[in-house]
């Protein structure tokens, strides 16, 4: 455990915590892009800057990387962090014109209108905020790494190898649903499920044996199975609310036969 | 393989000294990039087919760079006892004749340029003596150009040849790395490097002793040690120099360096765009190798190597994090800190990258001790660096110099001052991260801190000169241009602060600039400089800021007026023909690309300026200085 002082207020943070953790938990208002739990610090978005007062090196840094150890001061409102965050914002507003989630976010904190106009988009589409979370999803959680930064500066975009369609992408979603921005788009049509922002990736969905719902690509089943051939044998084929129903019923007690 | 002992290195050295000052005449050629570049390798191909012709017992050998770039082709010619005479901006011809003289037993005047009776080396007590005599030929150090420096680092580069360690050792090479490793611990040897006050080179100055003090500390398996030879300012070639010129003095300060942190690895990446110091480094390595000063040691359990990595072509490759990630395999984008290489870097372990220059600095510090090297620079910043010294200066190369010295010693007194009298400007120091520096701040001494005061950095050591016809907001630009195209484009302040930047210097450039732009300018600066994730991102803006703090007057010309007093940006002068002064001789029209310029022969001309596609070839072309900018 060790104490550390957030906007003059003590508080308590638990062995190896990370400022930004201390502040979510607490409640803290901290905006980020790029963190999510479970995932190594990557430092991309810089939205969650807050200004060291003690404890470390003075002066503005990224909290997501920064150790909240013993005697940590840090302030989340000073004029030079507010004003930076404000301009950052301005900067998203200007990388994603097309994206809802980042106009919120903006407005959030009174950012409405981007006074940079010499921004070009066109390499990578006017959502994306290249915070790399999909990215990192795909690559070190589910182990796949279907996709990734390509090309290098402001011609930097997420992409597959050669931006053409994917032969290793499993159609989990999972990198539509860590998007902070809503700029991946999947839509399943019929037994398929296309990764539209993926140069449309084609994957086939399974259908349910029972209820013949389409619940997940067929891809995902076969690499979950794979990891639990015997102990899930029977569920192999029926989807979770499927699967729900079949166990449920071994636990209602039946009566014995008269 | 046993590594080397000193008895054995003894014998070589004297071996070595039989190459490096022969029982004959001896005839070396700067065959660095920059000498290769003016036509030495044809100079060096004719010393060989001259001596061949006068069936001649002359040795003829390959040297690295003496500094002064624009004196080459740089000639070395050595004979038994004499002073050695270095002979100027040697041509082909030039080495026909000089080879003649030689047969005759004379100099050859014409391109004699100086020469060097002994020198003091300080890596051994002795220094390297060639003989007295020639009176009437000025001594290397009493050459203007060579006058204020004090070449330590540089200190053989020129003279031996940088593809013979046996040479090397000649001179008192690598005799210090063995000394240290047999009698030294690793604490007494970060002691000495601690209170020499070695700052790194690279540019950041963080306390060489101090960085390696943390990895030391840290317990781990394996610990690496990099060499960061990845060079990419525009305008500094200072670490390509020592790497062509004199290898095996990087080689030995790597040797110190991986004994004093404990490491058994060291790599040396270097940028693909230095083929020639790439070649040299492997020639050194497999040298250093046979002699069992690298590799695996039985003797006393002190195992090391050095491999080569090559770049890919990214600016961004010399931030420390890059070039670890570069090295893993991945693109080079930089990754947060902390946690910082020393604690935990290449592959998760405790790793010290250096910059070149700061690991050749290492031999010299072991060889002379703390107080020696500390007494040369100032109180913070000790020894000397070496500059890049190019741009709008007479008198371009490479220079080194004790810290401390003033901008205005190295400007006018080491580089001659302006091109054809014109006055000069400003100097940016740091390259693309550092700052303009206006002319009337040159009484500044050349350390960290006063130039970090001015709001520029040392860098790296780049300086270039820039006079009258310097647009600063047109270098700013060329500035801003190339760290937004070197940008990795991770995070946003960076990819799309200096994009936004950039489009607001073009607008100024081109005469629709606003003044509240200069604000924004400002603002956003300030962001991209302290929201950042790299050092690219937080210096990119600093020639901006230095721009607008000393030249505002400049923007204010563009902005305003939709002038460009340098005479540069294109949209915003034009040029005209000045009635008196032009003497009617048509030379303007013969080079004018567009038919822009035209006249009566012996009469006035005139320039349309509808036709004008501003390429100023008139301008260049005329004697009279009868085409005037406006």
């Amino acid at each position: 455990m060790a104490t550390i002082v957030i906007n003059g207020k003590k508080h308590e943070a638990r062995e190896g915590e990370i400022a930004f953790q201390v502040l979510k938990r607490e409640g803290i208002d901290i905006p980020s892009l790029c963190y999510l739990e479970g995932l190594s610090p990557y430092g991309s978005c810089r939205l969650c800057m807050v200004e060291v007062k003690a404890g470390g090196r003075p002066g503005l840094t990224t909290s997501c990387n920064l150790t909240a150890s013993e005697g940590l001061e840090i302030e989340t409102e000073t004029p030079q962090v507010v004003q930076v965050r404000k301009v950052l914002l301005e900067l998203y507003l200007a990388e994603a014109p097309g994206s809802k989630k980042i106009q919120e976010l903006a407005k959030k904190y009174g950012v409405a209108t981007t006074r940079f106009t010499h921004i070009d988009t066109s390499a990578k589409g006017d959502r994306c905020v290249l915070c790399g979370l999909c990215v990192r999803v795909c690559g070190e959680i589910l182990n796949v790494g279907a996709i990734h930064y390509a090309g290098r500066g402001t011609r930097t975009s997420i992409n597959t190898p050669w931006y053409e369609t994917s032969s290793v992408c499993i159609g989990c979603g999972a990198c539509e649903y860590v998007c902070p921005a809503d700029a991946i788009d999947i839509v399943d049509q019929d037994d398929e499920r296309i990764m539209e922002t993926w140069h449309k990736t084609t994957l086939k969905l399974k259908e349910c044996a029972e209820s013949m719902k389409r619940f997940a690509t067929e891809r995902v089943v076969d690499i979950v199975y794979a990891k639990n051939q015997e102990l899930l044998k029977d569920l192999k084929d029926l989807s979770p609310d499927a699967r729900r129903r079949k166990k449920a019923a071994q636990f209602i007690f039946k009566p014995k036969d008269k | 393989m046993k590594m080397m002992t000193l008895a054995h290195l003894q014998k070589i050295k004297t071996k070595g000294l039989k190459s490096f000052l022969p029982h004959k005449v001896r005839i070396a050629v700067g065959l660095g990039s920059c000498g290769i570049a003016a036509g030495a390798e044809g100079v060096y191909n004719v010393f060989h087919e001259e001596a061949k012709k006068n069936t001649l017992d002359m040795s003829i050998t390959k040297t690295g760079c003496l500094g002064f770039c624009g004196e080459e082709p740089l000639v070395n010619v050595s004979r038994p006892r004499t002073p050695l005479v270095i002979y100027r901006q040697v041509t082909e011809d030039d080495a026909r004749a000089i080879v003649s003289q030689i047969m005759g037993n004379k100099l050859y005047d014409k391109k004699v340029f100086c020469k060097i009776e002994e020198m003091e080396n300080f890596i051994q007590p002795e220094g390297i003596k060639y003989g007295t005599g020639y009176a009437d030929i000025p001594h290397f150090y009493e050459i203007p150009f060579y006058k204020k420096q004090k070449k330590i680092v540089l200190r053989e580069s020129g003279l031996i040849s940088p593809e013979s360690i046996d040479e090397y050792i000649a001179v008192g090479g690598y005799a210090n790395a063995l000394k240290v490793i047999t009698s030294m611990s690793p604490d007494e040897i970060l002691k000495v490097v601690g209170d020499a006050g070695l700052r790194g080179r690279g540019g950041a100055g963080f306390p060489t002793a101090t960085k390696w003090g943390i990895a030391r500390k840290s317990k781990s398996d394996k610990k690496y040690i990099i060499c960061n030879a990845d060079e990419g300012d525009p305008g500094a070639y200072m670490n390509r120099n020592e790497m062509e010129s004199d290898p095996h003095m990087l080689i030995e300060g790597m040797v110190i360096g991986a004994f004093a942190i404990g490491s058994d690895e060291g790599i040396i990446y270097v940028r693909t765009e230095y083929p020639l110091a790439i070649e040299r480094l492997k020639i050194a390595l497999e040298q250093a190798r046979a002699y069992g000063l690298l590799g695996k040691n039985s003797s006393n359990g002190f195992n090391f190597d050095i491999h080569i990595v090559c770049g890919a072509g990214a600016f961004v490759c010399g931030e420390e994090t890059a070039l670890i990630a570069s090295i893993e395999g991945e693109s080079g984008r930089p990754r947060p800190r902390p946690p910082f290489p020393a604690v935990s870097g290449l592959n998760g372990k405790p790793t010290i990258i250096n910059n070149v220059e700061t690991w050749c600095n290492i031999p010299v510090i072991m060889a002379k001790g703390a107080e020696w090297f500390s007494a040369t620079g100032t109180s913070g910043s000790k020894g000397t660096k070496v500059f890049s010294l190019v741009g709008k200066v007479s008198r371009v190369g490479l220079v080194e110099v004790p810290m401390g010295i003033t901008l205005k010693e190295v400007i006018y007194e080491i580089g001659g001052g302006g091109i054809k009298g014109k006055k000069i400007k400003a100097v940016q120091t740091g390259g693309p991260s550092g700052g303009c520096i206006p002319a009337s701040l040159f009484d500044l001494s050349v350390d960290y801190e006063s130039l970090q005061k001015t709001g520029s950095i040392m860098g790296s050591g780049g300086m270039v000169v820039m006079d009258e016809n310097t647009c600063m907001v047109d270098i700013t630009k060329y500035f801003l241009s190339f760290t937004r195209e070197e940008s990795c484009g991770k995070c946003i302040p960076c990819r799309r602060g200096l994009e936004h930047m950039l489009g607001i210097l073009e607008d100024i450039s081109v005469g629709k600039g606003k003044m509240s732009q200069i604000d924004e300018l400002k603002e956003l600066a300030s962001v991209v400089k302290s929201a950042s994730l790299c050092g690219l991102g937080q210096t990119a803006p600093n020639p901006v800021l230095t721009t607008l703090r000393y030249f505002r007057d400049e923007y204010e010309a563009h902005i305003r007026d939709h002038k460009c007093p340098a005479g540069v940006c294109k949209e915003l002068i034009s040029y005209s023909i000045d009635a008196e002064s032009c003497t009617g001789c048509h030379a303007c029209v013969r080079v004018c690309p567009t038919g822009a310029t035209s006249g009566e022969k012996k009469e006035v001309h005139t320039i349309d300026k509808k036709k004008c596609i501003k390429c100023s070839a008139c301008y260049e072309t005329c004697k009279f200085n009868a085409v005037k900018v406006d």
